[in-house]
Order: structure tokens, then sequence, then C-alpha cells
């Protein structure tokens, strides 16, 4: 039970709530004691004072007391609380009392002292006699009970009723922390959909729920991407696949010619590439994702790396008719050649793939102002709305034309990678219908 | 029996329509979901082999234009993507049958025989008419228990009027389902097709209508 937030906050607010009465009450109740005993203390001192105006000092230390008649009835009656007197010499003797037990003569004086449930005035007298009027605070008491069970009465009420109320109240205050804890279940049970409905934007906790909304769009896209990268992923893998499968499931379907042999393994090495391309790429970005490559640092010609990378690239280059030029100077950097050269070489054959046939690809390595590599084509460009997307995993401007050109769309991926772990920049710039131009600035 | 292949990774579908050439399908190739689209709305295929990431067009585009033109053309649609998400959404907008690549490629012949079997109205493999027996699983045909050779243009035809046994084929018909948009073949051709089956079979078994085409009795 006391686990319960709504359970806690109550017991909280109860334990508060009877202090609040408990204090409250005590306090009316003490304030009435203390009028009434003022009340009748100021009776007390009147009576006491008549009486102490009665005393007439006589020679020898004693003295006579002649008490008028309206004054003398007023003590002894018959009637509770009938007030008492009495007086004693300034030796301290008990010279005159209506009462059997007037206790010891009082230590001070003038004083008000309270004794044996009774309430008493003392006052000086002349001739040093001391004059005491009492009387039996019973009365008083009782009103003050009777007082103290009106209030205490009356507070179990008020405090019943608030916490009816305050248990109410907190589960309304509470009711979207219930929410909240609906669609979060919701969302880690998988519906990625579900989302903390807004009412109130200005409590609290409605500040809690458009954070955890907001957390939950970001789940929700990260794991929306994810699944995108595997679809991906899965797709690149799995057409190669299906390629080579078929190709092998049909040549062996019956005897073939040496001719159809040829050219099925021709399909099959094309496919096993491709393939292979894809591996090699998701394994860098694996690699490069998990921090467990650590790029060599050894100073690298740039312009010589391109050059042993477009040596490569150049039979596929001519087969189109497309010149690849490497210019510039041999500026030296620190870095992994390996890394740098697969970066070029992804550069250079997108230049070529996406190029025109009879086009130009040129690659310049500049010095002047930081390190720069740019590598530009005469291709059919990159459309503006493509453009900021280019470097993501996967993405392909044109998915056909990428495809069949043998690309899986990592290439660049894996080239921004290799540039930001050299601790440089990666732009793209294009003209559609005009070309592209990639720039590397280490 | 004429099928589409819509399909953008050109090797592949190359290789496939080789394959499924070689077991007796004619086939056409659609490298894009806009020349998909089309070839399935224009010709009366008896099924059609669709991708679902393609150029220009996706496949579910493709999909939902062809069923909600009207066009129950069984298709089989045959992808990478294994999510159930995936294959719920085929299957919802319409599709008949989902294999993922890599495929094993008599399991997608023998699937592909099957949705053109049910599409025809036939659940069970064998048709049995009067003494003749065509396995269309098997592509065989048994007179009185005994194997009866017949090429695969041949067979090709006698189970297309089989499959739509009393209704009239007509030669275009024929002349649609046996061979693919490329082929250039004289009409009379398919006359020859059909000459050697009903030598085989008995007179009786193919009815011709002059001037409109063939019939098999039910």
């Amino acid at each position: 039970m006391l686990d319960s937030l709504r359970a806690r906050l109550l017991a909280w607010y109860s334990l508060i709530l009877v202090l609040v009465i408990g204090t409250f009450g005590a306090t009316v109740c003490y304030l009435y004691w203390r009028s009434l005993v003022r009340e009748i203390d100021l009776d007390l001192a009147r009576r006491a004072a008549a009486v102490a105006a009665a005393v007439r000092p006589a020679p020898g230390g004693t003295f006579d007391l002649e008490l008028p008649a309206g004054v003398a009835r007023e003590f002894g009656g018959p009637n509770a609380p009938a007030p008492y007197f009495a007086i004693w010499t300034a030796e301290g003797e008990l010279a005159a009392s209506t009462e059997s037990d007037p206790g010891d003569p009082p230590a001070a004086r003038p004083a008000t002292r309270s004794r044996e449930g009774r309430r008493e005035a003392i006052l000086a007298a002349p001739g040093g006699a001391l004059v005491l009027v009492g009387r039996d605070a019973a009365d008083v008491r009782r009103e003050v009970w009777s007082l103290a069970g009106t209030v205490g009465g009356v507070g179990v009420a008020a405090l019943g009723l608030s916490l009816l109320g305050g248990w109410f109240l907190a589960g309304r205050a509470l009711a979207p922390v219930s929410r909240i804890s609906r669609t979060a279940a919701a969302m880690s049970a998988g519906d990625l959909g579900a989302r903390i409905p807004l009412d109130r934007t200005e409590s609290e906790l409605e500040q809690v729920a458009v954070s955890l909304n907001a957390a939950f769009d970001r789940l929700d896209d990260a794991l929306r991407k994810e699944r995108q990268f595997t679809a991906d992923a899965s797709h690149e893998l799995r057409t190669p696949l299906a390629a080579l499968w078929t190709e092998i499931e049909w040549a062996l379907a019956r005897p073939r010619t040496g001719g159809e042999y040829r050219q099925s393994l021709e399909t099959c090495l094309a496919a096993g590439a491709r393939m292979r391309g894809v591996v090699e790429g998701l394994l860098t970005l694996a690699h490069a994702d998990a921090g467990t490559i650590s790029p060599m640092r050894i100073p690298v010609g740039l312009k010589t790396v391109a050059e042993e990378a477009v040596v490569l690239l150049r039979p596929v280059a001519e087969r189109r008719a497309i010149a690849v030029t490497v210019r510039g100077d041999d500026v030296v950097v620190d870095g992994d050649p390996d890394r740098l050269r697969e970066m070029i070489t992804n550069l250079v054959s997108n230049a070529i793939d996406y190029n025109v046939d009879g086009g130009a690809v040129n690659v310049i390595v500049s010095g002047a102002g930081g390190v720069r590599l740019t590598v530009s084509d005469t291709g059919v460009g990159i459309a503006e709305a493509d453009l900021p997307r280019v470097f993501d995993r996967f993405y392909r401007a044109d998915p056909a034309r990428a495809r069949n050109a043998g690309g899986a769309g990592l290439g660049l991926a894996v080239a921004k990678w290799v540039a930001e772990s050299h601790g440089g920049t990666i732009a793209c710039k294009s003209v559609p219908g005009q070309g592209t131009t990639i720039e590397v600035i280490l | 029996m004429r099928i589409l292949i819509v399909e953008d990774e050109r090797a592949f579908a190359r290789t496939l329509a080789r394959a499924l050439e070689e077991e007796g399908f004619a086939v056409d190739l659609a490298g894009d979901g806009e020349e998909g689209l089309f070839l399935a709305t224009e010709v009366p295929y008896a099924a059609i082999v669709l991708d679902l990431m393609l150029p220009k067009r996706d496949g579910w585009s493709v999909l939902d234009t062809l069923r909600r033109g009207g066009r129950q053309t069984p298709v089989l649609v045959l992808t990478t993507r294994d999510a159930v998400d995936d294959r719920v959404r085929g299957l919802n907008l319409g599709a008949d049958d989902y294999l993922t690549k890599p495929f094993a490629l008599a399991e997608l012949v023998a699937r592909l025989r099957a949705l053109i079997r049910r599409a025809e109205g036939d659940a069970t493999p064998a048709v049995v008419l009067g003494h003749v027996r065509v396995d269309t699983a098997a592509r065989r045909v048994d007179l009185s228990g005994v194997p009866v050779a017949l090429t695969a243009r041949e067979y090709a035809i006698l189970e297309l009027l089989v499959l739509r046994r009393g209704r009239l084929v007509t030669r275009s018909e024929i002349h649609d389902h046996i061979y693919g948009e490329a082929a250039d073949v004289l009409s009379n051709t398919i006359d020859v097709h059909v000459a050697s089956p009903r030598r085989k079979l008995g007179r009786e078994m193919i009815e011709t209508r002059r001037g409109l085409g063939y019939l098999i009795d039910a």
C-alpha cells in the first residue's frame, strides 16, 4: 500500500494536516483558557482589594478585620465556585480564613497562583498583612475541555474531508504518470508509433511527457534507420547472391556448351565481385563504427597514391573512352596509404560510373591553403535534393543505374570515413547534366 | 505459358528468363516499374514475377495499380525484402505468392505453375480427359497410361487448351501464351504445333473452330 505514490503522498498530507489542526485546536483552547483565567484573576484581585481595604492594623502586630456586609456575603457561600479568603500576619501566621485549607503563605506578592485546581490572588494589606482570595477553577477546566471536545470533533471531520479530497486530487495529479507509463510500456513492447497524449502542456508532468515524446521520436527514428540499413544491406548482399545461385542452378540443370559455361562463369564472377565490394565496404564501415581501426600515420605522397588508384581504373574508363588525368603537386601528408588509395579509388570509380561515354575525370592535388584533393567529372551530376544524402550508407540517387554499374552505395560513405579519420572533410558539389566535384580537404 | 518478369537487375533477369524458358515458359522482361505495369496491363500474362525495389515505380505500386485496374493476373513477388511487414503488405496489395531471393529455381517454377493452375481453376496438377492424363506439374502426358512424347511447344499448346478446357482458345491467345514479345511467328506455325498432339492423342481430342481457334471439351 505504501509503495503507491498516491498513498505516500496522502500519508504525508494527512500527517501535516494533523499537525496543523492539532496546533490550531490547542492554540484556540489555550487562548480561551487564558481569557477565562484572566477574568477570574481580575475578579479575585477586585475582591482581594476589598478584603485588604477592610484590614485595620492594630498595635502589637495584630489587626482588626471589618468586612462590610456586602463583601462578606460574597465569600463562603454554598454555591461553588464560591470564593474564599485568608489573611496572614506579617509574621506569617494565619490570622483569619473562610477556607479550611488555605495552603502555605505565599512567598511573593502581589501575585496570582494556581494550587490544587484552584486559582488564588494575593495582595499586600496595610500593616504587612497578606490577603489571599481564591476560588475553585473546576468550571474553567470543564469549559476548556468542552471547547477542546468541540474543536477536536470539527478537526477530525475536517481531516476526513481533506483526506478524501486529497486522495482524489493525488489521483488526478498522478493520472499523467499512469498515461506516461502506459505509453512507455507500449513503446517497449514494440509499438514505435505510441506517443503520450498531451492536453495540458502547462503542468510539470506534461513537460516530462513532451520530453519523453521527443525521446521516443528519436528512438523511433534511430530504429527506422537501423531497419532501413538492415534492409539495404540484406538487399545488396542477396541480390548478387540470387544472381549467382540462379546462374549456377541454370548451368547445372543440363549439359551446356563450353561457350555457355564460360558465359555463366563470367556472370558468376561479376556477381561475386559485387558481393565482395559490398562485404568489404560493410566490414570497413563496421570496423570504423566499432573504432577498431586506427589509421596508420606515415608520410604519404597524395599524388602518388592517386596515380596508383587511377592506374587500376583506367582499363574500365578506356572501355567507355573516358579520359582520367591526375595533376598537381605530390603533397606529402601523414596518413594511411591503403585507406587513402581506397578513398580515391571509390571517388574515381564513381566519377567513371556516372560519367557519359567520352567524358573526362580530373584528379587534382594541391598543397596551397591546406591539402586539397578534388575529383571532378563531366557526368550526369546529382540533383540538388539528393546532395545532402550522397554520403549516407546505401544511398543512391538513381538506384537502377548505380546497381547495374556495380555499385552498392557504400563508396562515398567509406570515402567520408577515410577523410574524417584523417582529420579532414569531404564535400560534394554538382550541376545536373554537367558533372560532379568531390573535394577532400585534409 | 507466357509470363512477365519485372526485375531491374539485368544480368539476373536474363538468367532467370533463360532458365524459365527452358522450363517451357515464354518470358517477357521489364526493367522498371513503368514498363512492367504497361506490359502487365496490355498483355494477358499467365503470371507475373515482380521485384519490389524497382526504378521509376516500385513493385508495390505496380501491384496496387494493376489490381485497382481489375487485372487478376497471378503475381509472384520475388524480392530481397524478407521482413514480415513487407510480406504482409505485398499480400494485402494482392500478391498471390512471395519468394525471397535467393531461391531455388525448382521452387520458383513449382510455385509459378501452382499459381497458374489455381488461376485457371485447377488446384490439382493432373487433369484427366477420357484416356488422356495431363500432369502439369511433371509436364507429362499419358494416353491410356502410356507416356506420349511431345515437344516443348506442343506440350505448351496442349497445356493451355487443357487448362482452359470447355472454352474456345483463339490463335492469337495461343500465340501470346507460347511466344514472348520478341518472337515473330507465322500463324500457321500454331496449326502445325496443334496437329502433332492431335495425331498422337486422337483427332477428337482437340476440336478446330475454323477461323477462330481451338477447343478441348471439358
